[in-house]
């Protein structure tokens, strides 16, 4: 691209004004990202000025090998797979029906758009707190909707899987709304026409949706399925607004937080190990790495299937 | 553009999956929607004697002394300040930082640009950063530091990348032009491709900036004094108090959510364009 803007030093403009953004963007996120793996090797802790000394694999043999810690640490990692499954799997359909209900643009279609989107907007502490009231147990209205069935539940202090679905519910309920933002955007590129098209062929409502409404959604479909996947396996935040770090309802995210955080935020004198924390987080980027690039590579041969190219 | 509205209205006339059908499906949702945030709002106007003998009866009245009592025992008018202070003051900084960086990348003005891009859209694949970021704020002395605080939220990968794209619709012959003119490149991007670009910029900056605000780890991990907090974790510290005490914490949770929802309901355009953009490029 022939630059118009001088010659000589004055060329160099562009290049300091970028530097800072460069700069930053290196120093706060590419470089402790690529770091995290080194620091996974050693005894790191949160003391400043402590040694760091480098012992190789120990992190992750404690991690995955020893003891009641490993077996904690499968349990937590069998509860991210599951919260991942069900959050992706629920709320893609409803975000995909609450996106075609939408997107029929009946009279007062924007404001509802409105409502499912908000809890995205407003975050994990409002949607938690939010919640946790709408859970009253004693008497609160969920409790009362429970009880006109004839059920029961202790809500968030419940038993530990109790507990773990209703976060299931809350994460859902709080990121529906951009699922189904996503497939309104892919509802609005297929053409009329073929709407048109295959009214005149007759075709019914299910076999519009399945021919014509379907296919051409796909790389919305894509593109949901990767965020939704990548993003309930990362996600934790709600269970420290709604349980804290209760035994029997972690997940990985958590795991990799209190131990190299504390439990509870606090003063950074208290021995927290970064280094066994870093190895946490390899571990669950290595699976979120994983069963996004098979979920990736289904999605493309999908994609080719239905759409040629 | 109208027809196009219209047609999928049109054709669902005469299946059965209509007008009814559809109203029925938006109003279960609106239910599951509205349902906790009006119970937050009645729960706010209730004293704490009516809430516990009826969680759920109607207020009787408007009884606002749960706010006052929330503005006043909660500290708010200080967390709001600081979270005002680190939203405005992180997404300022990065929104000039990021259009200086995604001008050259996008006009190829700088060597490596291609690279640059990648750099940017590969970032959302790197392994997180908490760790190895914690170790670098505790050695640069910026542990329990605002300023330290503030510099953790001047990076926004997609940000960049959705400036990167508005901007390669700014047709070239502009720069010619204005350099011609003897207008220097810094006066040429601040005076005339941002205003061209607003509608991204103001994209980006509402996301930066929503993303700041309901920030709960980066305060958690790394501050210490209480002065220094902002209304996120102002509000957990706030329900380890009052957590019983459900009036006065809906009254909280009211005051803390009422800016967010001032802001989405005039930016909700930006806000959804962005984050489907953010995420389709993504």
């Amino acid at each position: 691209m022939n630059y118009h803007f001088g010659r000589g030093r004055e060329r160099l403009v562009p290049y300091l004004l970028l530097l800072p953004g460069i700069f930053f963007y290196l120093l706060i996120s590419v470089g402790p990202s690529l770091a995290t793996t080194v620091y996974s090797f050693t005894d790191a802790t949160g003391i400043r000025g402590a040694p760091i000394h480098w012992i190789g694999l120990d992190n992750y043999k404690e991690f995955l090998l020893m003891g009641q810690a490993s077996r904690d640490n499968y349990g937590a990692l069998g509860r991210t797979l599951i919260f991942s499954f069900f959050v992706t799997t629920i709320q893609f359909a409803l975000g995909l029906i609450a996106a075609l209900a939408v997107n029929q643009r009946l009279k007062g279609s924007n404001l509802f758009r409105t409502l499912y989107f908000m809890p995205v907007i407003l975050g994990a502490v409002i949607q938690g707190l939010i919640w946790s009231l709408f859970l009253y147990p004693m008497g609160g209205p969920m409790a009362k909707i429970l009880s006109l069935f004839g059920a029961h539940s202790e809500f968030l202090g419940g038993q530990p899987v109790e507990a773990f679905a209703w976060v299931i519910i809350v994460q859902i309920w709080a990121n529906m709304g951009m699922t189904m933002v996503i497939f309104i955007s892919g509802l609005q590129t297929i053409p009329a026409e073929l709407y048109e098209a295959a009214r005149i062929d007759g075709a019914n409502a299910r076999q519009v949706f399945a021919n014509v409404t379907w296919p051409l959604l796909t790389p919305s479909v894509n593109t949901n399925l990767l965020l939704n996947i990548i993003g309930s396996l990362q996600a934790w935040q709600l269970f420290l607004v709604l349980l804290g770090y209760r035994n029997g309802t972690q997940v990985l995210g958590y795991v990799i937080y209190a131990q190299g955080f504390g439990q509870t935020s606090g003063s950074v004198t208290s021995a927290f190990r970064q280094g066994y924390a870093a190895a946490a987080s390899v571990v669950l980027f290595l699976l979120v790495l994983v069963i996004g690039m098979t979920v990736q590579t289904f999605l493309r041969r999908r994609e080719e299937r239905i759409l040629g190219s | 553009m109208n027809t196009s509205l219209k047609s999928p209205l049109r054709l669902s006339k005469p299946v059965n999956w209509g007008r009814l059908g559809t109203y029925v499906v938006l109003l279960v949702f609106a239910v599951v929607y509205a349902g906790p945030l009006l119970m937050l709002v009645n729960t706010s106007l209730k004293t704490l004697p009516e809430f516990m003998k009826n969680a759920t009866a109607l207020a009787t009245g408007l009884n606002f002394k749960n706010f006052v009592d929330a503005w006043n025992k909660a500290n708010f008018p200080r967390y709001l300040t600081n979270s005002l202070i680190y939203t405005l003051s992180a997404t300022l900084v990065y929104i000039i930082t990021a259009v200086f960086v995604a001008f050259p990348i996008s006009r190829r003005y700088v060597k490596g640009a291609g690279v640059l891009l990648t750099l940017f859209v590969v970032a959302l694949f790197l392994p997180p950063a908490l760790i190895p970021q914690f170790q670098l704020m505790l050695r640069l002395g910026l542990y329990n530091n605002p300023v330290g605080y503030v510099m953790l939220f001047l990076v926004n990968p997609i940000g960049i990348v959705i400036l990167v794209n508005f901007i390669k619709t700014i047709p070239k012959e502009l720069d010619e032009a204005a350099a011609l003119d003897g207008c220097g490149y810094f006066r040429f991007v601040t005076s005339v491709i941002f205003p061209l670009i607003q509608p991204a910029v103001a994209t980006v900056a509402v996301l930066h900036a929503i993303g700041i605000w309901n920030e709960l780890i980066l305060p958690t991990i790394y501050l210490t004094n209480k002065n220094y907090y902002p209304i996120t974790r102002g509000m957990i510290v706030f329900q380890g108090v009052y957590g019983s005490n459900w009036p006065t914490l809906a009254a909280a949770v009211l005051i803390m959510t009422l800016p967010m929802l001032i802001l989405f309901l005039f930016l909700q355009r930006y806000i959804i364009s962005g984050l489907t953009q953010g995420s389709v490029k993504g």
